[in-house]
């Protein structure tokens, strides 16, 4: 028999989050994938709507706010992209280890630690400024590197969940930082004399902080930002056209049968591991020489959650990040302006929650309808009904 | 004098035990069942909010408890049918979910008024007397609901049919299958379990320890309690040990001020963490965890 | 269940199926199928790959709902929409690939998919009086995990029989069994059927097996009934015609059919049943010496040892050596450490001692893909597992594992890609819609084609073949001997590690037997009969 019995996909982590190459040329599934997330997004919006509503704002002008704060004019838009890059920086680094299969969930902490690590150099290193600047930031990247590499060395010599250890590990990182900061010897700053000192370090120095071009109220585009750009491009060519990239993609899609290609999974998916606690570290470092300009323990600020929400949204596709990540940067800077309507910009983050599901749960629920229009009957529990499970969506407790 | 404190010590340990203890019912189930479930936090943490929301609004913190383990099973049909129903990769639910959760509750605290609700303590006479251990007889009531979660949350995995089918579809979902179970409406189950029983914790920390919510009042616990899990090794008097260590090194960080004794704060708090990881890296080869943790399960697929 | 009815003489079928259909999407499984099988008969079930055997199988057991069609139990019109009711119904099954759970206790697996509470004492009670009533002996507390292959097979029968299932389906029941298991397991099933009146589905693509234990024969082509008939009534070749649909030279596709081709005419078309009722030959195998090959072996394997995690014994102080040009079975029973050598020799594992040499030269096995660059292709076991990757393309498929001739110091050279995938695609006849399209879109013949065309495409000095047709059909199965064929022909040395006794008889020039992962003995096939071997299978000529 040559037409086999069509057999439910077999579909590996990396697949849900890569996307089948299948679905590289618009074909049937893609239109109806593409559908269903219009409706789904829609649907996230009607939520957020509601949710203003009885909150007793207007969704008008939640809108307006948002919008007002992020990209109706120049200053929105810098705040915009000083927001996307470190977002940006986070999810590059998860679309790599995405695609090599390995679920890194701990952001936020190699974030920390980058800028735990950059701040450390900054101010301990004397140098001309761009020397320090540099070396503060490949260090905040090794920092970053180092924390997800405990993660990969626990996986590959005593096969630990990654998921886990990278979650667990985010919150050590979290005291690291605050030991860091309590401590006068290491970073806490020295005081100014008056009152006691804050856990927090030392200001970095004017000289060390990211050049940035431009100025207010006109566009300006630090060097964050450029560093972000430069890097999708790069990262989005190699994934698609090296050989790197091609084995990543081996790696993740089927590990075995990577091996058997001659891969050797500890070195590349634990190199992937730690590339992208680098990024993250980096994103660290980015906003601690673009923004802040202090460790603080509460520096993170999110950008590494969001970051790697901002990755699931592209589908670990760097293309795709660098407009989504300009989206979440824009919902940033605009929930600061939310506080006029009277509604809380905590709205900005359960948006950002149902716009990361509205854009998840399509390509699966097309994927399972289309092979339920194949196999006409339901095999027994496994598929839903989609008219089951799109409401399921919708159940979040409000 | 150091009876005094050490009572005080292992009271605020026994107080800050239970939330965890309650949810590590649900979580260590759920994972015999093979979902690694991370929105355990998200449960707990709607659990927190559901109960003061309800409590406050009924005048009932009573019935505000119960509404509380209520909207923890929501959420866990929320996650069971996106991760075991469509087949989205149950770690992205997971943290979609506690970061829905987390910003909803934060919105909807600022956009609503609560008053404060707190159930009753319950002082059992007698034993409440005795030196040091007393204070286990005198808590807040909902304290003593452990003592009909953990052994029904026993009974249910090791002695029903149920749970042999849980342990199996956790096991082997494929040959459970072929057996005739639903494997992925037994996992969507024992989610529901899990949602109930994190509810209840969040609840219990709310309307029983505080009295009121604030925004993030979990702060991390739900993931401690995944770290309790992983140290009991998916046995359950290790889960419930675990918890008792993690809550017993909150309440230290919290004493020690107050007793004067110098340890470092940051590493009390990062203890479980530690502990869970030191665990995961000795206990990778003893083969306790469940074989299908985290697989998702579709059918003909090997 | 309807125990009343009255059992007339004209016989009411035990299970009566008509005119069951499915069909997934545009592929039909099962095309309007009539089955009868009476109390106290044994029904063989033949059929390809793919034939709707395990389709028609799983609407009976609930697992599948068909799409049109009847079942009777006992005369009576029923409904099977779960496994749970086809128990209810007195259907019992013993699945191909065991349906036990390994970590959990053997009347914790006897106790699994059925309704009601859990009562310990009393399931180990039964365990222990169904293994004394069929000689199934098995300590009802024991791990599933610590008992062997048969051992298992006997939990699976058990779990069925202890539900006094009225018809007791098994699915290639003999695939992990070695000859003497299989003997007692029809020995079993002679008595359930004989003395307590149960109908019986015996599943095989083994010809062999149906002729010597059926009492009657349906066989499925196509998803279709093609013939039925009684067992004493018809023969293997007219069965294997049946089957395939057309006459078959019996030289060529013997094999691939279940069937030991031989060069005395006499015993030109014998069927042998592995593991007979009766096989126990009187001869016993004269012990052999690994015949000596020159030093020129090009794929010599030197006391290979592999513990598994459990600390089990998979490959004992393995041996073999394959010369230039030859083919070279290694045969087995399913789970004697076939698996860990396919493994070991794709580059997906380390042994704990011993060494490969490939043309004299020692290979590093710690490194993945050292076998590859030796010369060294693996056509895997479960291609799935580990030969392709479904999601990409067939073009990158075709590429992958030589990754450094098709790209630059850092880019992949995609026009040489293309370039080298068309050829193969024409040069081993993969039927595709495009070289972009996904692998997953193949069929299973064509993936292993695609599997194939790589690892020959390297020009590899040994060709390692694990189980190279499992799943395929007569088709694709007498594609794939032409081609190792000819590989060999070309002056690759072939390994082909196989359960299938028919498959190793007719291609291989020298036979090694593995059992217990050490190997047993080795013959020429010329010396090499089903009873030897089956001696050796079973580990007795050691």
């Amino acid at each position: 028999m040559s037409t086999p019995a069509p057999a439910p996909a077999r579909r590996p982590l990396a697949s849900y989050v890569v996307g089948r190459s299948g679905l590289r040329r618009p074909g049937p599934d893609a239109w109806r994938t593409a559908g269903i997330t219009v409706l789904c997004v829609l649907v996230a919006m009607g939520l957020a709507a509601l949710l203003v509503t009885i909150s007793g704002g207007s969704p008008v002008e939640v809108v307006d706010a948002l919008f007002t704060g992020s990209v109706s004019d120049t200053a929105g838009w810098s705040q915009t992209l000083v927001n996307a890059a470190p977002l940006l920086l986070v999810a590059l680094g998860a679309c790599i280890a995405n695609r090599a299969g390995v679920f890194n969930i701990g952001q936020e902490g190699q974030l920390l630690i980058g800028a735990m690590v950059g701040c450390f150099v900054a101010l301990r290193l004397q140098g001309p400024g761009w020397i320090v600047v540099t070396v503060a930031l490949v260090a905040a990247a090794f920092g970053g590197g180092a924390w997800s590499g405990i993660s990969a060395a626990m996986y590959y010599t005593r096969g630990t969940n990654v998921v886990v250890s990278t979650l667990l590990l985010t919150f050590i990182a979290a005291q690291v930082v605050q030991f860091a900061v309590n401590s006068p010897s290491l970073l806490q700053e020295s005081g100014m004399g008056s009152g006691p000192a804050r856990p927090q370090s030392d200001a970095v120095p004017e000289y060390l902080r990211l050049a940035s071009f431009g100025q207010y109220p006109d566009l300006t585009i630090g060097v964050g930002v450029i560093v972000a750009v430069v890097a999708t491009v790069v990262l989005a060519v190699l994934l698609a056209r090296s050989r790197w990239g091609f084995r990543l993609n081996m790696l993740g899609l089927n590990p075995m049968a990577a091996r058997h290609a001659g891969i050797r999974a500890s070195r590349l998916g634990g190199s992937a591991l730690v590339l992208s606690g680098a990024f993250a570290g980096l994103a660290g470092g980015v906003i601690l020489l673009g923004t802040v300009f202090r460790l603080q323990p509460a520096i993170s600020n999110n950008f590494g959650w969001d970051g790697l929400l901002v990755a699931l949204v592209a589908r670990s596709r760097p293309g795709l990040a660098l407009p989504v990540a300009v989206l979440f940067g824009a919902l940033r800077s605009g929930s600061s302006y939310l506080a006029a309507t009277g509604v809380p910009d905590y709205l900005v983050d359960v948006v950002q929650a149902l716009l990361v599901l509205a854009f998840v749960v399509p390509p699966v629920l097309s994927a399972l309808w289309a092979r339920r229009i194949r196999n006409r009957a339901p095999v027994a529990d496994t598929p839903a009904r989609p008219s089951a499970a799109a409401p399921a969506k919708e159940e979040v407790p409000v | 004098m150091w009876l005094d404190d050490g009572g005080t010590v292992l009271a605020s340990a026994l107080r800050l035990t239970a939330p965890l203890a309650f949810a590590a019912c649900g979580e260590y189930l759920a994972e015999r069942a093979g979902t690694l479930n991370i929105s355990v936090e998200g449960m707990m943490l709607s659990g927190a909010f559901g109960a003061v929301a309800v409590g406050s609004a009924t005048g009932s913190p009573t019935v505000g408890l119960f509404a509380g383990a209520v909207v923890g099973l929501l959420v866990a049909l929320v996650h069971a049918n996106l991760s075991h129903r469509i087949q989205i990769n149950t770690f992205v639910v997971g943290l979609v979910i506690n970061t829905l959760v987390l910003g909803l509750t934060s919105f909807l605290l600022q956009t609503m008024e609560f008053s404060r609700t707190q159930v009753g303590m319950l002082r059992i006479p007698g034993l409440a007397e005795i030196p040091l251990l007393g204070v286990l007889f005198e808590q807040r009531w909902p304290f003593y609901l452990l003592l009909l979660v953990v052994p029904l949350t026993w009974f249910l995995v090791n002695r029903t049919r149920w749970g042999l089918e849980l342990r199996a579809v956790g096991e082997n979902p494929q040959a459970a299958d072929v057996s005739g179970i639903k494997v992925n409406v037994r996992r969507r189950q024992a989610l529901m379990w899990c949602g109930l029983m994190s509810g209840l914790g969040g609840a219990f920390l709310s309307v029983g320890l505080v009295g009121s919510f604030n925004s993030n009042m979990t702060a991390g616990r739900g993931f401690i309690v995944i770290a309790a899990v992983i140290f009991g090794a998916w046995r359950l008097k290790g889960t419930l040990l675990g918890c008792f260590l993690f809550g017993a090194a909150d309440a230290l960080r919290l004493a020690l001020p107050s007793l004067g004794v110098e340890l470092n704060p940051q590493l009390l708090v990062a203890a479980p963490y530690l502990l869970a990881l030191a665990v995961m890296v000795l206990m990778a080869k003893s083969q306790r965890e469940p074989r299908a943790l985290s697989k998702p399960f579709e059918r003909g697929l090997v | 269940m309807s125990h009343d009815r009255a059992r007339t003489d004209g016989p009411v079928p035990a299970l009566e199926l008509r005119g069951v259909s499915k069909r997934y999407g545009p592929v039909v499984a099962c095309d309007a199928v009539d089955l009868t099988v009476q109390r106290g008969e044994v029904h063989g079930l033949l059929g390809e790959n793919g034939a709707g055997k395990s389709t028609l199988m799983k609407v009976l057991m609930g697992l599948v709902h068909a799409d049109a069609g009847e079942i009777h139990r006992d005369g009576a019109r029923v409904q099977v929409h779960t496994p749970l009711e086809a128990a209810e119904l007195g259907l019992g099954m013993v699945h191909q690939h065991f349906s036990l759970i390994e970590p959990l206790t053997v009347w914790e697996n006897v106790a699994l998919g059925e309704p009601g509470r859990i009562d310990r004492e009393a399931i180990c009670a039964d365990v222990e009086a169904v293994g004394a009533r069929y000689g199934l002996a098995i300590d009802p507390t024991a791990t599933v995990e610590r008992l062997s292959a048969g051992e298992r097979q006997r939990v699976e029968v058990i779990k069925a029989l202890r539900r006094d299932p009225k018809v007791l389906i098994l699915d290639e029941p003999t695939s992990v069994l070695t000859i003497a298991e299989s003997a007692a397991l029809f020995e079993v099933l002679r008595t359930a059927v004989a003395a307590e009146g149960r109908g019986v589905i015996l599943i095989s693509h083994k010809l062999a097996e149906i002729t010597a234990a059926t009492d009657v024969v349906s066989v499925l082509r196509r998803g279709r009934l093609a013939f039925h008939c009684r067992t004493a009534d018809t023969s293997a070749p007219e069965l294997a015609r049946q089957m395939v649909g057309r006459d078959v030279s019996l030289r060529s596709e013997g094999a691939a059919l279940g069937l030991v081709v031989t060069d005395d005419p006499a015993k030109h078309l014998t069927p042998v049943l592995a593991g007979g009722l009766d096989a126990v030959p009187a001869e016993p195998p004269a012990p052999e010496a690994p015949a000596d090959v020159p030093g020129t072996a090009a794929l010599a394997l030197h006391g290979l040892c592999v513990a598994g995690p459990d600390g089990r014994t998979l490959l004992d102080s393995l041996d073999l050596e394959v010369a230039t040009g030859e083919i070279v079975a290694l045969y087995g029973v399913e789970g004697n450490g076939q698996a860990t050598l396919g493994d070991l020799l794709s580059g997906l594992m380390a042994p704990d001692a011993g060494e490969v040499r490939v043309d004299g030269r020692p290979v590093s096995l710690d490194r993945p893909g050292a076998l590859h660059e030796a010369g060294v292709g693996v056509i895997p076991e479960d291609r799935h597992r580990s030969g392709v990757v479904l999601d990409m393309s067939v073009a990158d498929n075709l590429v992958m594992t030589d990754l450094r001739r098709f790209s630059g110091r850092l880019l992949m050279r995609r026009a040489q890609i293309r370039a080298q995938a068309e050829e193969l695609v024409e040069r081993f006849a993969i039927r595709t819609p495009s070289i972009d399209a996904p692998l997953r879109t193949l069929s299973g013949g064509n993936q292993q084609r695609v599997v194939l065309a790589r690892e020959l495409s390297a020009e590899p000095t040994v060709l390692v073949a694990a189980q190279p047709t499992h799943g395929l059909d007569v088709g694709a199965i007498e594609d794939m001997y032409a081609r190792l064929r000819e590989a060999a022909a070309s002056g690759v040395a072939v390994l082909l590690i196989s359960t299938e006794l028919e498959e190793v008889m007719a291609l291989a020039s020298r036979i090694a037997v593995i059992s217990s992962g050490r190997i047993t003995g080795i013959l020429d096939v010329a010396d090499a009969s089903p009873q030897r071997l089956g001696m050796l299978v079973g580990g007795e000529a050691a």
